[in-house]
């Protein structure tokens, strides 16, 4: 969770450039929307309640959190940061490759 | 244990490891006194992980250097090995073997933390745990050799299906973080032939799919849903043309 003020910063300098897609695997989706309401997360969060169970987070492999993944123009993998602080560098790297390469 | 000296410490450690291995101890007086310790347990393992990180911490705040002589973590390895040698075949001996060696590895005690390693039989239990204690290592010094010439030696040689599977998932993960995704899939492939309906198995499943799925360059899995805080449902496939930044996360 210490990765929000990160995030929020992101948001605000690339959000007509790039989207940035919260998905939690909190097992309550009551406790998500409080969360994302205290915490005033305003970008999309997708949530099931299902935990590390749910389909998208078998999907990913996600067995802790956070995990990231930065996605090209394509909907192709392109970088997988290691923590919050490298999601910058990378996602500017995307934002400076055409669809098509 | 906060400001205790490091030997009060290991010797509480030390006396309960070499009673639990059914040595005799020096001076009658002090083993009346004292009842038999139980063998560690794997509670008391990670109590004595517990105290070793602190007291590390305390050595390196205190100006001590990696790799030195006088690494406190030579100690701690010493007290969980004794551990691991009092009972190598229980669970509290190989996650004693483990930390020992990763305490050893953080220190950057490499050629202690080898010497470690290589006094391990071929089918010490603990080289289910302690491959990927050796794998750590080598992302830590960034050289892979040492990895999978010891690994690759240890599949050979173990009789024991686990830790052939143990050991070859580390050198698939090797390969994988070089880049050589083919030999990667044929490395976890054979891990799940040498052992199959365990954890390892499993793991090598997993990591099956990981590459095949989730490697740089792939198109990512589908995302579909409706976000919690918006109206209208959304599609992965709807952001084509923009990056997206995946966060996986969880309230705390």
């Amino acid at each position: 969770m210490e990765e929000v003020p990160l995030l929020k910063a992101l948001h605000a300098k690339y959000s007509n450039e790039a989207v940035i897609l919260g998905i939690s695997v909190d097992i309550s989706v009551d406790r998500v929307d409080r969360t994302v309401k205290s915490k005033a997360m305003t970008w999309p969060q997708l949530a099931d309640g299902k935990g590390f169970d749910g389909p998208i987070a078998k999907a990913y492999r996600i067995d802790g959190t956070p995990e990231l993944f930065v996605l090209d123009r394509a909907g192709r993998i392109f970088a997988r940061p290691g923590s919050a602080r490298q999601i910058e560098a990378q996602l500017q790297e995307a934002l400076a490759r055409p669809e098509r390469p | 244990m906060n400001g205790q000296p490091l030997s009060r410490a290991l010797s509480g450690f030390l006396f309960a490891a070499v009673m639990a291995s059914g040595f005799t101890v020096d001076g009658m007086a002090v083993a009346q006194s004292v009842q038999p310790a139980p063998a560690s347990t794997v509670a008391d393992v990670r109590q004595m992980g517990a105290d070793a990180r602190k007291d590390i911490e305390a050595y390196t705040t205190a100006g001590g250097a990696a790799g030195g002589a006088d690494h406190r973590a030579i100690k701690w390895a010493a007290a969980m090995w004794q551990v691991h040698d009092a009972a190598p075949n229980s669970e509290a001996g190989a996650l004693a073997a483990l930390d020992a060696i990763r305490l050893l590895v953080r220190a950057e005690l490499w050629d202690r933390a080898h010497g470690r390693v290589e006094s391990l039989g071929a089918d010490d239990p603990a080289w289910v745990r302690v491959a990927s204690a050796v794998y750590e290592e080598a992302v830590a010094r960034k050289s892979f050799d040492y990895a999978v010439t010891t690994l690759t030696r240890i599949a050979a040689a173990t009789k024991t299906p686990t830790i052939k599977s143990a050991a070859l998932l580390v050198i698939g993960r090797v390969h994988r973080r070089q880049g050589d995704l083919p030999a990667a899939t044929r490395v976890f492939q054979e891990a799940r032939a040498a052992a199959p309906g365990t954890p390892q198995a499993e793991e090598a499943d997993g990591l099956v799919y990981e590459v095949a799925h989730l490697s740089v360059g792939l198109p990512a899995p589908a995302i579909s849903g409706k976000p919690r805080n918006a109206r209208r449902a959304i599609t992965l496939e709807s952001f084509r043309g923009k990056p997206v930044v995946l966060v996986f996360w969880a309230s705390t």
